[in-house]
């Protein structure tokens, strides 16, 4: 997954988790990072090429977000058997 | 002697299977502190927290879950509420059977300066809507009503007082500590504004555990601020919901149990357990119909009562009877007055108070006879001069 969606609230991270699993959508919920997610410490990992289809599920449910962004963590390279829960 | 429990009014008991597993399940698994850190034991706790905010925004008919915010108790919400809302100047209407958790902030809200109007409800605790229309006026803020009399089980009709509010432009905050997860409440086809509802009482989760329903483009100020893990680069309180309202760590392990709670009342059916109360009051009511000296307060016909009853026998202090009930029958009630006294003003049963049975999802109509029997005997001892009473007062 190579998108990442920042939140205002962890109430809404964890809303767009819910919202996007329950139609199909590749999600999975990580630390977010301190650049792109200043506001909260959980962020959205998803696929950047479904970011229109996604943003508007989202907004459609009323899960507001803070930013939209391309992420590829260097963190991905590091120990290919670390997974964070979710 | 087996218990019988009649104080579901009060808090219920017991609660149903899962709730405990629910709260021992976080405490040996999800122990991290919801939305502060990105780790799994911090989303697992966060997980619990916004599935329980899930399931009570779908039980009211909410359509956004951000809409509800948990507080520790239904007063805990109302302080949210009233205190939020109403500032010197305004004008708010309530009645005269609320519970000390509405009273007691209006009181206060009234020193600095708030203008409150108390509209007297009957005998029987019924709201005559025409006094209310009275009452509401231009520039009226909120009308705040309970859903039930907690002392009299009286049902006030919030789909018309939704109405009458919304007509005068005032905002209607409704008290739903004796019936959510026991009434169908439906905040989107009723027009409530604010629904304050408590967690361990018919939603069968633990104590410790409540919220209060806010509809979208209402402004509540909010009366705790500080930490809530979002916006934490600024030292000012967030905005948005439900971080605004949710200052410091949440009850994690009592909302799980909470989830639990609200999980077997989607089950079961809230409607089940509704014609489920209504009949064990109705056959309380046509069983202790001759019991000697026993008045029966509250309306006259039980669809427009919650599960509770309350009633005095002659003769006797509503503490005494109480204590009898316990001590030689098993069977638990409340006396006195319930933390309502506007309510007992009301009924007239001011100072003494009332004995309160309050009924829920795993009360039987077999306890409902034994409790008629009891009464039966309690009735019987006192016309014959109570010598049994004193001695069991030990």
């Amino acid at each position: 997954m190579d998108g990442l969606i920042s939140f205002f609230a962890s109430h809404y991270a964890l809303r767009a988790e819910t919202v996007l699993k329950r139609d199909g959508f590749a999600a999975r919920l990580v630390p977010g990072p301190r650049d792109l997610s200043p506001n909260c410490g959980v962020a959205l990992r998803f696929e950047y090429a479904q970011r229109e289809r996604v943003t508007e599920l989202l907004a459609a449910r009323r899960v507001q977000i803070d930013g939209v962004h391309v992420y590829r963590p260097r963190t991905d390279e590091w120990g290919a058997r670390t997974r964070m829960g979710g | 002697m087996p218990v019988i429990y009649f104080d579901n009014a009060a808090t219920s008991w017991p609660k149903p299977p899962g709730v405990r597993e629910a709260l021992s399940d976080y405490l040996a698994d999800a122990g991290g502190n919801p939305g502060r850190s990105g780790h799994r034991l911090s989303i697992g706790a966060a997980r619990l927290v916004e599935r329980a905010r899930e399931l009570l925004a779908e039980l009211f008919n909410a359509d956004d879950p951000s809409r509800i915010v948990f507080t520790l108790n239904a007063t805990h919400a109302l302080n949210v509420a009233l205190y939020g809302l109403l500032r010197p100047g305004d004008h708010v209407v309530t009645t005269s059977v609320e519970h000390n958790s509405v009273m007691r902030p209006l009181r206060h809200l009234e020193t600095l300066g708030v203008e409150v109007t108390v509209v007297a409800c009957q005998l029987d605790g019924t709201l005559p809507l025409a006094d209310v229309q009275r009452a509401l006026r231009p520039g009226t803020r909120l009308l705040v009503t309970t859903h039930a009399s907690n002392v009299l089980g009286t049902l006030m009709p919030i789909r018309e007082l939704a109405a009458l509010a919304r007509a005068s432009g005032a905002l209607y905050l409704v008290d739903a500590s004796q019936t959510a997860g026991a009434i169908p409440i439906d905040v989107d086809e009723t027009g409530v504004d604010l629904l304050a509802f408590t967690g361990h009482k018919a939603l069968l989760g633990p104590t410790g555990t409540g919220g209060l329903y806010i509809r979208d483009g209402v402004d509540v100020a909010p009366i705790m601020r500080g930490g809530t893990g979002s916006d934490s680069a600024y030292e000012t309180q967030p905005a948005f919901q439900p971080d605004v309202h949710e200052s410091g760590t949440l009850n994690v392990a009592g909302l799980a149990g909470l989830a639990a709670g609200v999980r077997f009342l989607f089950d079961v059916g809230v409607d089940a357990v509704e014609t489920h109360e209504r009949r064990l009051v109705e056959q309380f009511r046509a069983a202790s119909a001759d019991i000697p000296g026993l008045t029966l307060h509250g309306p006259r016909e039980s669809r427009h009562q919650s599960g509770v009853v309350s009633f005095n026998l002659a003769g006797a202090m509503p503490s005494e009877v109480a204590q009898v009930l316990d001590e030689r029958f098993g069977i638990m009630a409340r006396a006195g007055l319930q933390c309502a006294p506007s309510a007992h003003r009301t009924a007239g049963t001011f100072p003494a108070g009332t004995v309160r049975f309050g009924f829920g999802w795993f009360n039987t109509a077999a306890e409902v006879d034994a409790a008629i029997a009891a009464l039966r005997d309690i009735a019987a001892w006192i016309e014959r001069g109570a010598p049994a009473l004193e001695n069991v007062q030990s």
